[in-house]
C-alpha cells in the first residue's frame, strides 16, 4: 500500500507542479509576443526599482496618476513626455516636446518642438496639448481638470518656419498663479489627442468608459521606450529606435539600453538585496546604512554623509484649533523641546544636513530665499530648558512623578490637560523613529504628547478632516518649481477655510492655521501667498519669503523635524556605469525615467 | 422523513450548517472592511487629495464614491438630495447588491484596473497550486514514514529524528524561510532570494525558463516541505507509538499475524488524524502561502493579495479573502465526510443515527 501510495502521490505532485507551471506559461506567454524563451541580454537592459509596488494597473494617461502603472505614473515621462521638464539642480527648464520660451504674469509661452512626432508618425501638434490641459472644460472630472485654476486657455500662433508657439494664459479670475503654471507644464503628460478622440468617439463621449482602457498594447506614444510586456511580477519596456528625440534632443544617438525591466517584488529588502547582488541597476527604495553596501558597487549622489541631497522636509502638523495647541507658546516650546540632530542622525540614517528652523530649506535653490538672521532671530532650536522656561511663563504646569517621568500637565486655570497624541503611519520606520525621538524631547521638557501609530485608513483621512492633534506628514513632496511657495501654501494657506471634520476637507494647511473668521486672523500671510507668484522682482520675491517664514516661525503652525531626499537614489555601476553624481553632475540625483534625468539613459555606458 | 436513511441526513445536516457558516462567512467579509471609522473613499482622497480645489476635491469624491457603489443611482444618474449632495447608498444596500452579486458568481471588478476580481485570482492561483501542494503532500508523506518507521524502530534512529522534527515543526515558517533565504541565497548565493523566475525570460514552454522557474522554486519549497516534515513525523511517530501499545495490537502479535500485517494495522489507525491534517493544510494553504509569497515575492495568491492591499483594491481583498474562507470550509467539509465514512467508530455513530 505505500508504495503504490508513494509512486501516486509523487505522480499527483509532479502533474500539478507541472500543470502550475504549464498555465502561468501560457498565461505569460499571451502577452509576450512571441519572445518566449528569448530573454532579454543582460548587457543591454537596465534593471530599475521603486517605482512599482503592486499589480500593473493601466497605462492610460488620462487617468488620475496615483492610479497608473510605471511608467506612466507620478511624473514620469518614459512613453508620454511633459512639454519641458524642469533642472531641480539650476533651476533651468529643458526641453521635452516643446522649449519654454518666456513666462510672465498673463502667459507662459512654450514652443513646440516641429520634429515631435507620435509612435504611428503623427505629428505632435497643439491639438494634442489643448486636449489635455482643457479637457477639464468637456469633463470636470478629468484627471487633469484641476489645471484649469491656472489656465483660462492655451492660444496657438503659427511661427514662420511652422514651429506652434502655444500661450498658456494665466487664469486671473480663479489662482492666477504663474508659478504653478510651471509645475503643471513639467508634470502633465501629452497624450495623442488623435487617438482619444477616437476613442471618446467610439465610447459616445464617455470619459470613464475611456478611463477603463488599460492601453497596455503598442500604445501610441511620444516617449522613448514603450510597453512591451507587463505581469504581476515585473514591467518589461523596449526602446524606440525612431524615438523622434534621438534626433532632435540627443544629437542622433539612441539611449543605450534596450530593454527596461522594472521587477515586482514587495518590500524594500528584495529591491536592496537586488541591488547588492547586481541583479538592479537602480533603485529608489530606502537602504539604510548605505556606506556598508559600498564594496558591492551601490553609490549614492555623495561618497560621503550625509549621501543625499535634501528634496523635502519632514513637519509635525499641528491642529491649531485645540486646546492647548491654539496657544502658539505651547508650540514654540513644543518646538524647543525636540532634538533635531538625533532626528536626523537616528531616525533618517544621517541623510541629512543639519535641520534650520523655519519652512525654507537652508540649502539647494530655496538657499537664495533662506535668511540665517531670521532663523537666529525669531527661530526655535532646540534648547529643553528654553522648552520649559516657555512653558512655565505662558502658566502651564508639568507634573513629575517622582521617578522623574511626566504624569500630566495643568493649563493656566489649573485644569487638567489630555495627552496629546502624535499620529504616525504605523509601519512607517523612519516616520515612527522620528515619532519617538520627539516625543520623548516633548516628555522630558515637561509636554504630555504620546506617539499614535494608526493605519493608513486612518492616517490619510484625518489630515484634510483636522481630525487629529498633531500629525507627521511630508510637504510638498516634489521639488518643483513653485518651491517654496507651495510648501508654504500647504502649511498656512486659509483659501479654502473648512473647520475641523466639517463636509468639506481642506486639502492644504490641515492644522486649521489662521482662522479668517476668528480675531487674531492674520490677512498678511493671504496676503503674501496670493502675490508671490506674480511677482517679477527677484528683491520683491525674497522679501515676501522672510517675511512669510517669519511669520511661519513666529505663529509656529508645524514644526520641522528633518530634511529628506527628494528621491532616494542609489545605483550601481557593476552593469553600468557614468551615472550622475556630486562629481559628475549632468543630471540631479533622480531616476531616469523622470523629466530631466531621461537624459541619464543616452549617457550611460556598459559596464559588462 | 430521513430516518431511513441516516447517511443522507447526516450529510445533509452537515452540509447546512456548512452553508450557514458560508453565510456568517460571507457577512463578515462584508462588514470587517466596513467597519473603520473611514470608508476607501475618504483615505484616497486624503492621500491624494492634494492640491485639488474644493470644487474639484466634490467632484473627485462623487466620481470615487460611484465607482465603488456608495452613492445611489438611477439609469446612470447620480441621485442628490435637496442640496445636490449625493445620496449614500445604506449598509443594507450595500450587502444586497455585495450577495446578489456573489450568487452570480461575481466578485467584483477591480477599482484599479477596471478587470474583473476572478481573472486576477485565476491568473494567480496556478502558481499558488503549484508551490503548495506538490509541497504539502510530499511534506506530509515523508514526514509520515519516518514518524511511523522511527515509532516502530525505536532506538538511535528516533532518538536522532524526533528531537529534530520538533524542532523544525516548531519553527514559525517565515523565520525558516527568511533564514534559508540568508544561508543559501545571499552568504552562498546559490539559489535566487526572490521571484519566480529569472526577469530576463519570457515566461513560456521553453527549456529555460522551466529551468529558472525550477531553481526559484527551491527555496520556497524547501521553507514550507522541511517543516511539513517535522509536523508530519511527530504526529504519525505518537500516534504510532499510541497504536503499538493497544489491545488489538497485543492480541493480533499473540495470535502470530505477520509483522508487516500488524504495522499495516498500525499504520492504518494512526493515519487517520493525519489525513484530517492534511487535509485541513491544504484548505489554508491559500492563507499560508501570502507569508510565503511574500518573504520570497514568490508570484501568486499571497502575492495578489499583498498588492490588492497596498493599492487600495479592496474588490480584489475581498475576493481572496473570500476564496481563503471557502477553501478552509471545503476542506473542513471534505475532513467531516472523510472521517465519517472511514472512521469505523463514527461510521456506526452515524449509522446507529447519532450522527449530525
Amino acid at each position: 500500500m505505500k508504495r503504490v501510495s508513494l509512486l501516486k502521490l509523487l505522480a499527483v505532485g509532479a502533474l500539478l507542479t507541472g500543470l502550475g507551471f504549464g498555465v502561468v506559461s501560457c498565461d505569460g506567454g499571451g502577452d509576450g509576443g512571441g519572445r518566449a524563451g528569448g530573454g532579454f541580454p543582460r548587457s543591454e537592459t537596465l534593471y530599475v526599482g521603486g517605482s512599482q509596488w503592486g499589480d500593473p494597473t493601466t497605462f492610460n494617461p488620462i487617468v488620475e496618476p496615483w492610479l497608473l502603472s510605471w511608467p506612466v505614473n507620478d511624473r514620469f515621462t518614459l512613453m508620454y513626455e511633459s512639454l519641458i521638464s524642469y533642472n531641480t539642480l539650476d533651476g533651468s527648464f529643458e526641453p521635452g516636446l516643446g522649449t519654454l520660451v518666456s513666462r510672465d504674469v498673463d502667459r507662459v509661452v512654450v514652443d513646440l518642438n516641429p520634429a515631435a512626432k507620435w509612435s504611428d508618425g503623427v505629428r505632435v501638434t497643439s491639438a494634442d496639448v489643448r486636449f489635455v490641459f482643457l479637457l477639464g472644460q468637456r469633463f470636470p472630472s478629468a484627471a487633469s481638470a484641476f489645471a484649469l485654476q491656472f489656465i483660462s486657455d492655451v492660444q496657438v500662433e503659427e511661427l514662420s518656419d511652422g514651429t506652434e508657439r502655444l500661450a498658456f494664459v494665466i487664469n486671473k479670475d480663479d489662482r492666477n498663479n504663474p508659478l504653478v503654471v510651471l509645475d503643471l507644464l513639467q508634470a502633465i503628460r501629452i497624450p495623442p489627442a488623435h487617438i482619444f478622440e477616437q476613442l471618446l468617439a467610439e465610447h459616445n463621449n464617455d470619459l470613464r468608459a475611456v478611463q477603463a482602457l488599460k492601453l497596455d498594447h503598442s500604445p501610441v506614444i511620444s516617449g522613448p521606450y514603450n510597453i512591451e510586456h507587463h505581469n504581476s511580477e515585473r514591467i518589461v519596456l523596449k526602446r524606440r529606435d525612431d524615438y523622434w528625440g534621438n534626433d532632435a534632443l540627443h544629437g542622433g544617438n539612441m539611449p543605450k539600453p534596450r530593454f527596461i525591466i522594472h521587477p515586482i517584488y514587495k518590500n524594500n529588502d528584495h529591491f536592496a538585496t537586488a541591488l547588492q547582488q547586481g541583479n538592479l541597476d537602480i533603485s529608489q527604495t530606502f537602504v539604510p546604512r548605505i556606506w556598508l553596501r559600498k564594496r558591492d558597487g551601490v553609490h549614492t549622489w555623495f561618497d560621503e554623509a550625509p549621501y543625499h541631497l535634501p528634496g523635502t522636509i519632514l513637519f509635525l502638523v499641528i491642529n491649531t484649533t485645540k486646546p492647548p495647541l491654539n496657544d502658539v507658546n505651547f508650540r514654540r516650546a513644543m518646538a524647543a523641546a525636540i532634538n533635531y540632530t538625533d532626528i536626523k542622525e537616528l531616525a533618517v540614517s544621517g541623510y541629512a544636513p543639519e535641520m534650520q528652523p523655519g519652512a525654507i530649506m537652508s540649502h539647494r535653490l530655496e538657499a537664495k530665499y533662506f535668511s540665517q538672521e531670521d532663523a537666529d532671530k525669531y527661530g526655535v532650536r532646540y534648547d529643553p530648558e528654553e522648552a520649559k522656561r516657555i512653558l512655565a511663563e505662558a502658566g502651564y504646569q508639568s507634573i513629575f512623578r517622582p521617578d522623574g517621568t511626566l504624569d500630566h500637565m495643568l493649563d493656566k486655570d489649573g485644569n487638567r490637560l489630555p495627552t496629546l497624541s502624535i499620529m504616525v503611519p504605523a509601519g512607517w520606520s523612519d516616520f515612527e523613529a522620528a515619532v519617538k525621538i520627539a516625543e520623548k524631547g516633548l516628555r522630558t521638557a515637561g509636554i504630555d504628547a504620546r506617539e499614535s501609530p494608526v493605519d493608513g485608513g486612518v492616517y490619510w483621512p484625518a489630515r484634510p478632516s483636522g481630525n487629529f492633534d498633531i500629525l507627521i506628514s511630508k510637504i510638498a513632496e516634489n521639488v518643483t518649481p513653485s518651491l517654496p511657495w507651495s510648501r508654504f501654501e500647504a502649511l498656512m494657506s486659509s483659501r479654502n477655510w473648512a473647520p475641523v471634520g466639517g463636509e468639506t476637507p481642506m486639502q492644504e494647511n490641515f492644522g486649521r492655521y489662521n482662522n479668517p473668521n476668528s480675531p487674531e486672523y492674520n490677512p498678511r500671510v493671504g496676503q503674501l501667498l496670493g502675490s508671490v507668484p506674480t511677482m517679477t522682482n527677484d528683491d520683491d520675491v525674497r522679501a515676501a519669503y522672510h517675511e512669510l517664514n517669519r511669520i511661519f516661525m513666529q505663529d509656529q503652525p508645524a514644526i520641522p523635524l528633518v530634511t529628506i531626499p527628494e528621491q532616494l537614489y542609489q545605483f550601481s555601476d557593476r552593469n553600468w556605469k557614468n551615472w550622475p553624481t556630486s562629481a559628475n553632475p549632468y543630471a540631479p540625483p533622480n531616476v531616469p525615467w523622470v523629466g530631466v534625468n531621461t537624459k541619464v539613459l543616452w549617457n550611460l555606458e556598459s559596464a559588462r | 422523513m430521513l430516518k431511513k436513511y441516516p447517511t443522507i441526513k447526516f450529510i445533509s445536516t452537515r452540509a447546512g450548517w456548512y452553508f450557514i457558516t458560508l453565510l456568517v462567512a460571507v457577512t463578515l467579509n462584508f462588514t470587517l472592511p466596513r467597519l473603520g471609522p473611514n470608508n476607501p473613499v475618504d483615505i484616497i482622497m486624503g492621500q491624494f487629495g492634494s492640491g485639488l480645489s474644493a470644487h474639484e476635491a466634490q467632484q473627485r469624491e462623487e466620481r470615487y464614491l460611484m465607482e465603488f457603489g456608495l452613492i445611489r443611482m438611477k439609469g446612470g444618474e447620480i441621485v442628490r438630495d435637496g442640496e445636490g449632495r449625493p445620496i449614500r447608498t445604506s449598509l443594507i444596500e450595500q450587502y444586497g447588491s455585495y450577495v446578489g452579486m456573489l450568487a452570480k458568481g461575481d466578485l467584483g471588478t477591480s477599482f484599479r484596473s477596471s478587470e474583473k476580481v476572478w481573472d486576477i485570482i485565476l491568473r494567480a492561483l496556478p502558481w499558488t497550486l503549484a508551490l503548495q501542494i506538490p509541497t504539502i503532500i510530499l511534506g506530509w508523506f515523508i514526514g509520515n514514514l519516518f514518524g511511523a518507521y522511527a515509532a516502530y524502530r525505536r532506538g538511535i534512529f528516533d532518538k536522532a529524528l524526533f528531537p529534530m522534527a520538533l524542532f523544525l515543526n516548531s519553527f514559525p515558517f517565515f523565520v525558516f524561510g527568511m533564514l534559508l533565504v540568508y544561508a543559501f541565497a545571499i552568504l552562498f548565493r546559490w539559489f535566487p532570494p526572490m521571484g519566480g523566475y529569472d526577469l530576463a525570460l519570457m515566461p513560456g514552454f521553453s527549456f529555460a525558463f522551466i529551468l529558472s522557474a525550477a531553481h526559484h522554486y527551491v527555496l520556497p519549497f524547501l521553507s514550507i516541505f522541511l517543516i511539513g516534515v517535522g509536523g508530519g513525523a511527530i504526529g504519525m511517530r505518537t500516534m504510532g507509538i499510541y497504536e503499538l501499545g493497544t489491545d488489538y495490537i497485543k492480541y493480533a502479535k499473540w495470535l502470530g499475524l505477520k509483522e508487516s500485517k500488524v504495522l499495516f494495522y498500525v499504520f492504518r489507525n494512526a493515519m487517520l488524524p493525519q489525513i484530517t491534517g492534511l487535509a485541513l493544510s491544504l484548505g489554508t494553504m491559500v492563507g499560508g502561502a501570502l507569508i510565503t509569497e511574500m518573504i520570497f515575492s514568490y508570484p501568486g495568491l499571497g502575492m495578489a493579495m499583498l498588492s490588492a492591499i497596498q493599492n487600495q483594491d479592496y474588490a480584489i481583498i475581498q475576493g481572496v479573502t473570500l476564496i481563503i474562507t471557502v477553501s478552509v470550509l471545503i476542506a473542513n467539509f471534505s475532513v467531516d465526510m472523510f472521517i465519517a465514512f472511514f472512521d469505523p467508530r463514527v461510521k456506526a455513530g452515524i449509522q446507529m443515527g447519532k450522527g449530525g
